[in-house]
């Protein structure tokens, strides 16, 4: 086993400086100009949204960015609800992944606001009908949970101990919260688009999408911890357990099994099977999210030979990741019939603002994988 | 009683004075345009342009002849918009009108995804934005007068008053005018019903009013966000059941291993270290 010890002090000799956080800082630096210009000049100059497309690719990543920080409330109810032990390493990266994930979130949506600077105004005008409404409590809610989850792994390289040891104290309640936190806002997301029967194309509404976006923020989860995991290990020199991915990648297989079987039998339930089999531009979207980006990595993860190896656990997360981001964008975007007086192509600033923040996000999460304490196993048994 | 509007499109002659008036009686900034080839100006509503005349060209008997619409927001019994809208910005008033509150909006725009007519309009100039749309003049209204469009109108083809005696007057009309209506009043039943009426001589879907069913379009959204301190309680009830059965699990595992191990027995394989066959029953769970 690779102990902590050996590795930390020669990581803290490795200066800060790389080509990475040079690329992913300077893409930052982009961001964060055009971000500054988009909140002082509106939205009208730094945005090609209109009246038929207000929501555009903000929107449809601040989505797919909620699914992906699923990972943080997947991994801790696996850990610590279901008390799988064996995945305990790759626990950590995958909660900082998360917390990140949502700040994320919250700085695309304050930049997607009319009137940014009332960012705070669902807490005191409350409209319960509105599934908006309990997004936007829930990710501040969770936010605050991921950050007492994560609050370890500073205090443990700080060498504060007991704030630690009250963390680990009431670890369990705190991932059960979490767990309901975003079992309601992960579903919520999907009874968004409940409110749109005129505009969602009828392939993918239904009134089971709360259910199909749960499901699938696991499904996004478990391969973002597979992720995760293997490029904190890479980062730190530390030898991967193999089991950790290879099982992972099973759990995800048993879940899209879910997903695919649900939203299958869904559509013969509805009587679309012919507008999947129609050699439509919506049902090759469809065939694109079930068939290559859903079914296809299910079978890779499916087979025990396959899901040992690295190249193919990558391969099959980042399909299934693809096909998440793919499903919260046809529901934003591709999948939408907007009125037929304009289309909707991004204005550059939507771009260098989105990936302003993705490169931020993938910045801290990098600087925080290199200099905290970010293998779980090495604290545990000091605190349990 | 709450209020309603009844237009009669065989009425309407395209003066658009209620257009002008709306601007004038709600203060709202001039818009710039360019001629679409039609004399409809501007072509839809926007956060500015509160109503307007849409201009639809048909033909009959070999001649070209117009049928002109007064569109604004419907004012639905069950709006949507305030169903959606993140902070109760919006709001259906027991008078007729759905009213809006710039003070509470933070213009995150879900209200124009949910309106199935695709009213309500974003301030896309402005640094600040907000959404603008017709709120039958509720102002005027409270005031115990007519919405200023409807008073405007100098061929009647717009009625204010009671939305039950409207919609018995759009009978009486159908009925006693044979011919010159089709045997529908949009809004009567749409999306469980609008506090705006139309009468029309032709269908209403060639004017590009959308088909809507009788159910009011927020009603699988509010059956689930209903159901949000259900959802709550169950997940953490069964998270925590579920915690408490493993842990209990393991520790009776533990137990046996510990006193076979001291009554010199084959200890049985210990829990949870074999990953390959023990996660299969989990996922469903999670």
């Amino acid at each position: 086993m690779n102990l902590s010890t050996s590795t930390r002090p020669a990581l803290a000799r490795v200066p800060v400086f790389n080509s990475t956080v040079f690329i992913l800082g300077l893409l930052t630096l982009f961001g964060l100009v055009v971000g500054g210009w988009r909140l002082l000049v509106g939205l009208g100059p730094t945005t090609a949204l209109t009246d038929a497309y207000p929501w555009g690719i903000w929107i449809g990543f601040d989505f797919a960015l909620i699914a992906f920080s699923g990972t943080a409330f997947t991994m801790a109810t696996l850990v610590y609800v279901l008390r799988r032990e064996q995945y305990r390493e790759a626990l950590r990266p995958a909660v900082l992944a998360g917390l990140l994930g949502y700040i994320a979130v919250l700085v695309l949506l304050v930049l997607d606001l009319g009137r940014w600077d009332r960012f705070w105004s669902f807490m005191i005008n409350w409209n319960l009908h509105s599934p908006l409404f309990e997004v936007s409590w829930c990710i501040v809610l969770y936010s605050a949970v991921l950050m007492i989850e994560t609050s370890p792994q500073l205090f443990e390289r700080l060498g504060k101990e007991s704030p630690v040891r009250l963390v680990y104290r009431f670890s369990v309640p705190l991932v059960i919260a979490g767990l309901t936190l975003s079992s309601l806002h992960q579903s919520t997301l999907g009874t968004l688009y409940l409110n749109m029967p005129h505009r969602l194309h009828a392939l993918w509404y239904t009134p089971l999408l709360p259910l199909f976006f749960f499901i699938s923020s696991v499904m996004a989860g478990l391969c973002m911890a597979i992720l995760a995991y293997d490029v904190a290990c890479r980062v730190t020199n530390r030898e991967r357990k193999a089991h950790i991915p290879a099982g992972l990648a099973r759990l995800a297989a048993w879940v899209t099994l879910v997903y695919v079987a649900l939203k299958l039998g869904d559509l013969v339930v509805a009587g679309q099977l012919p507008m999947l089999l129609a050699w439509t531009a919506a049902a090759r979207i469809m065939w694109l999210e079930l068939g290559l980006l859903a079914i296809a990595p299910m079978l890779l993860f499916f087979s025990p030979a396959l899901r040992a190896r690295r190249g193919w656990q990558w391969a099959g997360a980042l399909m299934i990741l693809a096909g998440v981001l793919l499903n919260r964008f046809s529901a934003t975007l591709f999948a939408q019939a907007a009125p037929d007086w304009t289309g909707y192509a991004p204005h550059w600033a939507e771009w260098v603002s989105t990936v302003g923040v993705l490169a931020a996000t993938g910045l801290v999460w990098y600087l925080g994988i290199r200099r905290l304490s970010i293998f779980d196993s090495d604290a545990h048994s000091k605190y349990h | 009683m709450s209020k309603a509007m009844l237009i009669d499109l065989n009425r309407c002659i395209g003066c658009r004075a209620c257009q002008a008036v709306c601007k004038c009686s709600n203060d709202l900034p001039a818009q710039a345009t360019r001629n679409t080839g039609s004399y409809q100006n501007p072509p839809r509503l926007s956060a500015c342009t509160h109503t307007i005349v849409s201009f639809d060209e048909r033909e009959e008997a070999g001649r070209m002849t117009w049928v002109f619409t007064k569109r604004q927001c419907m004012h639905c019994e069950h709006p949507a918009c305030a169903s959606a809208c993140t902070v109760g910005a919006l709001q259906k008033t027991a008078e007729g009108p759905v009213v809006y509150d710039a003070k509470k909006c933070f213009g995150c725009r879900y209200c124009q995804y949910a309106c199935p007519f695709q009213v309500p309009g974003f301030q896309w100039g402005a640094t600040l934005g907000l959404i603008g749309k017709c709120d039958m003049c509720a102002d005027r209204q409270a005031l115990g007068l007519e919405p200023a469009c409807a008073k405007t109108c100098p061929t009647g083809a717009i009625s204010f008053g009671d939305r039950s005696s409207l919609l018995q007057e759009a009978r009486r009309r159908i009925a006693t005018s044979a011919g010159k209506y089709v045997n529908h009043i949009y809004g009567e039943n749409e999306a469980g019903g609008t506090s705006v009426l139309y009468l029309s001589p032709v269908p209403f879907a060639d004017l590009g009013f959308p088909t809507l069913g009788k159910e009011p379009i927020s009603r699988y959204a509010e059956a689930v966000m209903n159901l949000t301190p259900v959802t709550a309680i169950s997940v953490a009830a069964l998270a925590s059941g579920l915690y408490w059965i493993i842990k209990r699990r393991d520790e009776m595992m533990q137990q046996a291993v510990h006193i076979a191990a001291q009554e010199g027995m084959a200890a049985p394989p210990p829990p949870s270290t074999s990953i390959e066959q023990d996660e299969g029953q989990e996922e469903v769970q999670l």
